[in-house]
C-alpha cells in the first residue's frame, strides 16, 4: 500500500464551503485556493459565484456538515481519471499479493506434502530395516546390512531435518553468523574429503584447483562457510550424470589491491563450481533462490531433496555480505561463482625451517600438480627437480647418491605413470636409506592408504588440495627430522621418553639395530635372550617399556615363548606392549606362530633399518 | 655350497621327481593309490626337512649376513644360482630372498659392484615371477613387474660410470639391466619399444665397446632385437604409432633374415615364432590387412608340425591360435568367417596334447595352453570353455582337480541338506528363482553346487607351480600371490558365456561373512545375488584345505572334527551362521566326512581310469 502513496501523481482537490439560505439558494461561504484555481475564479468571485454554475464540468462529493451546511469536495476529470487508474493498480497490486500469498502457500503445502513423502521415505526404510534386523538377530550379515541401511536413512533424514530447521531459523532472523580462526586448507581438505566418494561414485570426474591464494588463515564463520562450499558442490554432483565433469576452482582476491597483501584486513575468497550437468532453464534461474523451488521434471524428481539448498545459501551469503552469481543452460551444466570477504586472521605464521637452495625431487605423472608444487617450492627457496616417472626418478636417485649430492626430499605425487607409486616409494626407501624424506602428495583420504603407504617407507602425507603452507609445513618437520640424525640437532617429536626392550642374540646385530634406534633418540635396552627378556620386564616397573623388538631364534629361550611368558605376566603392560618380531623367517606359518605367541607385529631380517624405523614413528607417535 | 644348501637343493630335485612321477601300466588302482600317498607323505616329510634347513640354518645366516664372511657370502650366491638359473627353477622365491638380503648387505657396506649385481639378480628372480602370471590383467601383476623394472633401472642407472667401473662381470650387468628394463608389459607398447631403442644405441655405441671386448656384443645386441621384435605380441592390445612400427620393423628383420640363414644352412624352415613376428610388423606397418595375417597365421598353423614336440611346434599349435584368437576377439565380426577354423583348431590342439609325450611336466606345454586358455573363444560348437579347463585341471593340476571336485561333491551334499528345510535358500539367483517346480529346482541348486566347487579355483592355473611344486611353505609375498586366484578365476570364468555364471563364487569364495577380512575387496557379498552359494562353497573350500590340501604350503593341518569345531567358531564372523548351523547337526557332519573320504577315493579312481593322467 505505501507503494501506493509513493507512487501517486493525484493533485490536491479543492473545498468549498456551502450554505443553503432560508429561500433555498446555495452560497458558497469558503474556498480554498485550489478551488480558485480548479475554476480559474478568485476567492472575491467563488464567494458571489452560483456554487451549481461554477462546478461545471468538476466533479464535486458533498459531505453533509449540518442541517444549512455542506463541504463540497471539488475534483478535477483527470484526477478522477487519475483515481480510477490508481485504484485498479491497487487492485492489480492486491491481486498479485494475493496470487503470491496463495502461490507461497501452495509452495508450503507442496514442500509439507513433499517433505511428508520425504520424510516417510527414509522413516519408512528405518522401520522396515529396523524390523528386518530384529527378525535375523542372528544373522551378523544381515543385520549388518540393515544396521548400514538404516544409518543411510538416518542420515538423509537428517540433513531433510537441518535444512528445514536452518530455513527457519533464517525466515525468523535467528540465523548468527560466529566469527572463528580457520585455516582454510584444512576446511578444503575436510570438504573435499566429504565430496570425493559421491563424485566417485558416480563415476565422474571432479577436480579442485587452487588459484592465487594470499592467505590461509581466516575468521569467518567456517561451518555456515562449509555449508555453502558444500551444498553447491553436492548439487553439481546430485544433477550431474554418472561419468560427467564437475571442476571447482579456488582462489581469493585482496579487498584492496592498491595495498600490499600485510595491510588488507580482507580477503575476498572466490569460489567456482562449473559442471556438465542437467543445467537449469532461464525460468527457473529467476526463482533458483527462492525457498522450496526445485526443478521439475522426471529426471529430477528422482534426485531428493527439499529446495531449500540454495535458498540458505543466499541467505547466508548475504549475511556474510557474500555475492553469488549462477550461469546455466539446460541440458549444457551450470557454473556457480560466489565471493566471500574473510577476515584475514591476526595469527602468526609458523616459522619454517626450509633448507633454502637445496633440491627436491618431485615424482609426478600430472603435469597441472607438478607445476603447482615445482612453483610452491620455488617460491620456498628450494631447488625443484622434476621427474615424470619411477624408473627415470630412481636412476636420478641412483646417480645423485653415488654422485652424493641426493636431494633433501622427494615429493612423490599420485600419478606416476609407469610405477605404482608405492612401488616406487618402496624402492626409493631402500636405494635413499632410512633418513630420506618421502611425501606423498595425494588427493586420497590418508586413513584409508596409511598402512600400506607407511610400509612402503612414506614418512608423511600431503593431501590435496595442495596448499603451500601445509607443503612447507610437512617438508619442515621432515628435513628438520633429518638433520637431526645427522647433525644431532633437537628432535622435532622427542623420542628420548621412550624406552625399548631389544631382544637379540647376536652381538653384532643388536649392534647395528642400538646404532640405528640411538639415532633418533629413543633409550635402547638390551637382552641376550627370551630369558633375560622376561627377567628384564618383569623387573621393570609398569609402562616402563613402550615397545619390544624380539628376535625369534635365541639360544636359552626363543622369541615366540619370551613373548608368550610376558604376555602371561599379572599386569596392565604385558598385555598392551607392542612385540615386533624380528627374523628371517617370513613364511606365513611363522608370521602366524608369531601372531598366535602375541606379536604384534613382524619385521623381516637382515635388519632392515627402514621398517626398523618406520615402525618406531608410527608406535612411539 | 654348505652341507644344508646342498640337501636343500637335492630334496628340491626329490620332489620334482615325486611330483611328476608317471603312472606305471602294470600297477593296479590299489597300488597305484598307495604309492600316490605315500609320496604325498614323502613330499611332506621333505617339506618339512626343508623347513627346518631353512628356519635352522640358512635364516639364522641371512640374520648375522653383516658380519659374514667372503667364503660364506659366495655360498649363498652358489646356492641362490642352483635355485634359479637359466637351465633349472627350483625355487624362484628363495632365489630372491636370497639376494634381497645380499642386497641388503650391499648397501649397508656401500659396496657398488656387489649392488648392481644383487640388483641384477633379484631383478632376474622378480622377472621369473611375473613370467609366470599368464593371462593376467596388467593391474593385476603391475606391482611385480614394477619391483623387477625398479631393480633394473637402478642397475641400469650406473652406466653413468661405465668408465669408472674397473669389472668386466660389473659392467655387463649393468648393460644387461638396461636391456631387461624392457621386460614385460608395459601399459604403453611405445615405452616398452622406446627403452629397447635406447638399449639398442647404448649396446651399438663403439665408445662401450671398445672400453670392454670382452663382454659378447654381438649376442646382447641380438638378444635386444629379439625382445624388440617380441614387443609384437605385448603390443597387442594397444595401438602402436608409427614410428613405434618402424622401430619395431628393423629388429623384426634383423631377427627373422638370421633366424632364416640359420634354417637354411640346416635345410629346415624358420622357427613359426619369428615367421609370425614378421607377418605381424608386415600388418602393422600396413603392408597387409587383418584378414591377410590371420589367413598366414592359419598357414603357419596349419603347417605346424603335430607330430613334432619341439618349443617351436608347441608356439606354432598352441601359442599361435593363442594369438590367432586374440584378434578375432579384437575383430568379433571376422569371427563367422573363421568359424569352422576355430572349431577344428581346439580339436587339434587337444589331439596334440593327448598324444604329447609327458605332457603334464612339460612348462613349456602348459604355459602355451595358458595362453590359449586367456583367450579362448567359445564358439556354438566348439569345446566349452568349461570343459577345456577341466581338461587342463585334470592333466595339469591334478591336485587343484581333485579339490575343486570334493568341494563340488560336498557342497553339492550340504546343498541338498539345505534346499530339503528351505526350497528357498539360494532364491536371490535369478535362474534358480525363476524355477517353479521344486525337484527341477532341487536338482539345478545341486548341479549348480557341484560346478561351483569344480570351478571355483580355475584361477590357481595361473599359480600353478606355487601348488605343483614347492618344496616348502609359501613366504607372504606367494601367499599374496596365490590370492589373486580369485579376481583372475573371476575374469577368466566371466568373459565366456559356459562359465559367467561360476564367476562369483571364483571371486567371492575366500571373503569373510562379515566383510571384516578375507579377499579379494572387489567382492560385495551383501551386492551379490549368488552370496549364498558364494558362502557354501567358501565353508566346504576351507574345511578340504585345513584338513587335506593346503598342508604343504601353510603348515595348517586340522582333523575333520577339528575343522568343524573351528568353522562353527567362525559363525558370523568367517562363515554364514545359516551354514555353521547346519554342521552342529552329526548326520550332516557325518556325510560331508563321508564325501572327504569316500568322495576322494572315488575321484582317485576316475583319475586313475583316465590313462593319461597321474593320480
Amino acid at each position: 500500500m505505501t507503494g501506493i502513496k509513493n507512487n501517486s501523481t493525484r493533485e490536491n482537490k479543492g473545498y468549498l464551503v456551502i450554505e443553503q439560505t432560508e429561500n433555498n439558494q446555495l452560497q458558497i461561504l469558503y474556498a480554498d485556493e485550489t478551488s480558485c484555481s480548479m475554476t480559474g475564479l478568485t476567492i472575491e468571485e467563488l464567494l458571489n459565484a452560483d456554487p451549481i454554475q461554477i462546478i461545471g464540468g468538476l466533479e464535486s462529493i458533498p459531505v453533509k456538515l449540518d442541517d444549512n451546511h455542506e463541504l463540497w469536495i471539488l475534483d478535477s476529470a483527470k484526477n478522477r481519471q487519475l483515481r480510477i487508474e490508481e485504484l485498479e493498480q491497487m487492485n492489480k497490486t492486491l491481486e498479485d499479493a494475493l496470487k503470491a500469498a496463495e502461490a507461497a502457500n501452495e509452495a508450503k503445502s507442496n514442500f509439507l506434502s513433499n517433505m511428508s513423502h520425504d520424510i516417510r521415505t527414509p522413516m519408512n526404510a528405518i522401520v522396515g530395516m529396523t524390523s528386518i534386523g530384529l527378525s535375523h538377530i542372528d544373522e551378523k550379515a544381515r543385520v549388518q546390512d540393515c544396521l548400514q541401511k538404516i544409518q543411510s536413512a538416518s542420515t538423509h533424514l537428517m540433513s531433510l531435518v537441518n535444512d528445514v530447521l536452518d530455513m527457519s531459523r533464517i525466515d525468523s532472523g535467528r540465523i548468527t553468523l560466529s566469527e572463528e580462526e580457520f585455516s582454510l586448507a584444512d576446511m578444503l581438505h575436510d570438504i573435499s574429503i566429504i565430496i570425493r566418494p559421491q563424485a566417485v561414485q558416480k563415476n565422474q570426474s571432479f577436480q579442485v584447483e587452487i588459484g592465487r591464494i594470499y592467505e590461509e588463515n581466516l575468521c569467518g564463520d567456517p561451518l555456515r562457510l562449509r555449508q555453502i562450499l558444500v551444498n553447491i558442490i553436492g548439487n553439481a554432483i546430485k544433477y550431474t550424470q554418472t561419468e560427467g565433469d564437475i571442476q571447482v576452482r579456488f582462489s581469493q582476491h585482496l579487498e584492496n589491491k592498491t595495498l600490499e597483501k600485510e595491510k588488507n584486513d580482507i580477503v575476498w575468497l572466490d569460489f567456482m563450481c562449473k559442471d556438465n550437468g542437467l543445467g537449469m532453464s532461464q525460468e527457473f534461474l529467476t526463482r533458483i533462490f527462492i525457498p522450496f523451488e526445485r526443478v521439475s521434471n522426471t529426471t529430477i524428481s528422482k534426485i531428493e531433496g527439499t529446495g531449500l539448498g540454495m535458498a540458505i545459501v543466499k541467505n547466508i551469503l548475504d549475511r556474510m555480505g557474500g555475492k553469488i552469481e549462477v550461469e546455466s543452460e539446460e541440458g549444457k551444466g551450470s557454473c556457480f561463482y560466489v565471493s566471500i570477504p574473510l577476515r584475514i586472521s591476526p595469527q602468526s605464521r609458523k616459522s619454517l625451517n626450509l633448507p633454502e637452495g637445496q633440491t627436491v625431487l618431485i615424482v609426478e605423472g600430472n603435469k597441472n600438480r607438478a607445476r603447482q608444487i615445482t612453483g610452491f617450492l620455488q617460491e620456498g627457496g628450494l631447488i625443484p627437480i622434476h621427474m615424470e616417472n619411477g624408473l627415470d626418478a630412481v636412476t636420478w636417485l641412483a646417480e645423485a647418491q653415488y654422485e652424493e649430492h641426493m636431494p633433501c626430499a622427494m615429493i612423490l605425487g599420485q600419478e606416476i605413470s609407469d610405477t605404482p607409486v608405492l612401488e616406487a616409494a618402496a624402492h626409493i626407501r631402500q636405494l635413499a636409506g632410512p633418513d630420506f624424506p618421502i611425501i606423498l602428495v595425494s588427493e586420497g583420504d590418508w586413513a584409508q592408504i596409511e598402512y600400506r603407504a607407511v610400509r612402503a617407507g612414506i614418512n608423511a602425507f600431503v593431501p590435496c588440495p595442495l596448499f603451500m603452507s601445509r607443503l612447507f609445513a610437512t617438508l619442515s618437520d621432515l628435513i628438520g627430522h633429518a638433520d637431526q640424525d645427522t647433525d644431532h640437532q633437537v628432535n622435532i617429536i622427542d623420542y628420548s621418553k621412550y624406552r625399548i626392550l631389544l631382544v637379540e642374540d647376536n652381538e653384532l646385530n643388536r649392534e647395528i639395530a642400538i646404532e640405528l634406534l640411538s639415532l633418533i633418540g629413543v633409550q635402547v635396552e638390551e637382552a641376550e635372550n627370551g630369558a633375560r627378556a622376561v627377567e628384564i620386564f618383569e623387573a621393570s616397573t609398569e609402562g616402563y617399556f613402550d615397545l619390544i623388538f624380539m628376535d625369534v631364534q635365541m639360544p636359552i629361550m626363543n622369541g615366540y615363548e619370551a613373548t608368550r611368558q610376558i604376555r602371561k605376566l599379572q599386569r596392565k603392560d604385558a598385555k598392551e606392549i607392542w612385540i615386533v618380531a624380528m627374523t628371517a623367517n617370513a613364511f606365513v606359518e611363522d608370521i602366524r606362530m608369531s601372531k598366535d605367541a602375541g606379536m604384534n607385529e613382524h619385521l623381516s631380517k637382515p635388519v632392515d633399518v627402514e621398517r626398523l624405523q618406520e615402525i618406531l614413528r608410527t608406535r612411539l607417535k | 655350497m654348505q652341507p644344508y644348501q646342498k640337501e636343500y637343493i637335492d630334496n628340491l630335485k626329490d620332489i620334482a621327481v615325486l611330483t611328476a612321477r608317471k603312472k606305471s601300466s602294470a600297477q593296479s588302482f590299489e597300488e597305484c593309490l598307495e604309492h600316490s600317498l605315500e609320496n604325498k607323505e614323502k613330499v611332506l616329510q621333505i617339506v618339512n626337512r626343508n623347513m627346518e634347513l631353512l628356519r635352522d640354518h640358512l635364516f639364522p645366516r641371512l640374520d648375522h649376513l653383516f658380519e659374514a664372511p667372503q667364503e660364506e657370502l659366495q655360498d649363498l650366491q652358489e646356492f641362490a644360482e642352483n635355485l634359479l638359473n637359466g637351465r633349472n627353477e627350483l625355487d624362484a622365491e628363495l632365489f630372491c630372498q636370497v639376494h634381497q638380503a645380499l642386497l641388503s648387505r650391499a648397501r649397508l657396506m656401500k659396496d657398488r659392484n656387489s649392488m648392481i649385481r644383487e640388483l641384477y639378480w633379484l631383478g632376474i628372480g622378480r622377472h621369473n615371477l611375473c613370467n609366470k602370471m599368464i593371462g593376467l590383467e596388467l593391474w593385476q601383476i603391475e606391482k611385480y613387474i614394477s619391483q623387477m623394472r625398479l631393480c633394473f633401472a637402478e642397475a641400469a642407472a650406473y652406466l653413468k660410470y661405465y668408465d669408472e667401473i674397473d669389472d668386466t662381470e660389473t659392467r655387463g650387468y649393468i648393460l644387461r639391466s638396461r636391456a631387461n628394463m624392457a621386460l614385460g608389459q608395459f601399459k604403453n607398447s611405445s615405452d616398452k619399444i622406446r627403452l629397447g631403442k635406447q638399449t639398442l644405441q647404448i649396446l651399438q655405441d663403439k665408445g662401450y665397446q671398445e672400453k670392454e671386448p670382452n663382454l659378447p656384443w654381438e649376442r646382447y645386441i641380438y638378444m635386444t632385437h629379439q625382445q624388440i621384435a617380441s614387443s609384437m605380441s605385448h603390443s597387442r592390445n594397444s595401438i602402436m604409432s608409427s614410428q613405434d612400427i618402424a622401430d619395431v620393423m628393423d629388429s623384426v628383420y634383423i631377427v627373422y633374415h638370421r633366424q632364416l640363414e640359420e634354417a637354411k644352412s640346416q635345410n629346415k624352415q624358420p622357427p613359426i615364432r619369428f615367421t609370425f613376428s614378421h607377418y605381424a610388423i608386415e600388418y602393422y606397418c600396413g603392408l597387409d590387412t587383418l584378414d591377410g595375417l590371420l589367413s598366414k597365421m592359419e598357414e603357419l598353423m596349419n603347417k605346424a608340425d603335430p607330430t613334432d614336440f619341439s618349443a617351436d611346434s608347441i608356439y606354432g599349435l598352441i601359442s599361435l591360435p593363442a594369438f590367432y584368437c586374440q584378434y578375432l576377439e579384437e575383430y568379433p565380426e571376422r569371427i563367422p568367417a573363421h568359424l569352422e577354423y576355430i572349431e577344428d583348431l581346439y580339436k587339434r590342439i587337444w589331439e596334440y596334447v593327448k598324444v604329447f609325450p609327458d605332457a603334464s611336466v612339460n612348462e613349456q606345454l602348459f604355459f602355451s595352453l595358458r595362453q590359449l586358455s586367456s583367450t579362448f573363444l567359445e564358439t556354438e560348437n566348439s569345446i566349452s570353455y568349461g570343459e577345456f579347463i577341466q581338461k587342463i585341471l585334470i592333466r595339469f593340476a591334478p591336485g587343484i582337480y581333485l579339490h575343486s571336485q570334493i568341494v563340488g561333491k560336498a557342497a553339492r551334499v550340504l546343498c541338498e541338506i539345505i534346499m530339503n528345510e528351505e526350497p528357498e535358500f539360494f532364491d536371490d539367483i535369478d535362474f534358480i528363482r525363476n524355477i517353479e517346480e521344486p525337484e527341477k529346482k532341487k536338482e539345478e541348486v545341486l548341479d549348480y553346487a557341484m560346478k561351483c566347487g569344480a570351478f571355483h579355483d580355475v584361477g590357481k592355473i595361473n599359480f600353478i607351480t606355487l601348488y605343483s611344486r614347492t618344496g616348502r611353505q609359501w613366504f607372504a609375498e606367494e601367499y599374496e600371490i596365490v590370492h589373486l586366484h580369485t579376481s583372475v578365476g573371476e575374469i577368466s570364468l566371466s568373459k565366456r558365456e559356459s562359465t559367467r555364471r561360476y564367476a562369483a563364487i571364483a571371486l567371492g569364495h575366500h571373503s569373510w561373512y562379515d566383510g571384516s577380512r578375507g579377499y579379494p575387496e572387489t567382492y560385495k557379498r551383501l551386492e551379490s545375488p549368488y552370496r549364498q552359494m558364494v558362502d557354501v562353497i567358501g565353508l566346504i573350500d576351507w574345511i578340504e584345505n585345513v584338513t587335506y590340501s593346503s598342508e604343504l604350503y601353510t603348515g595348517v593341518k586340522k582333523t575333520f572334527e577339528e575343522a568343524v569345531q573351528d568353522a562353527i567358531a567362525l559363525e558370523g564372523k568367517r562363515f554364514s551362521p545359516l551354514l555353521t548351523a547346519r554342521l552342529r547337526d552329526k548326520k550332516v557332519t557325518e556325510q560331508l566326512c563321508h564325501v572327504f573320504t569316500k568322495g576322494r577315493e572315488e575321484l582317485y579312481q576316475q583319475l586313475y581310469d583316465m590313462k593319461y593322467c597321474k593320480i
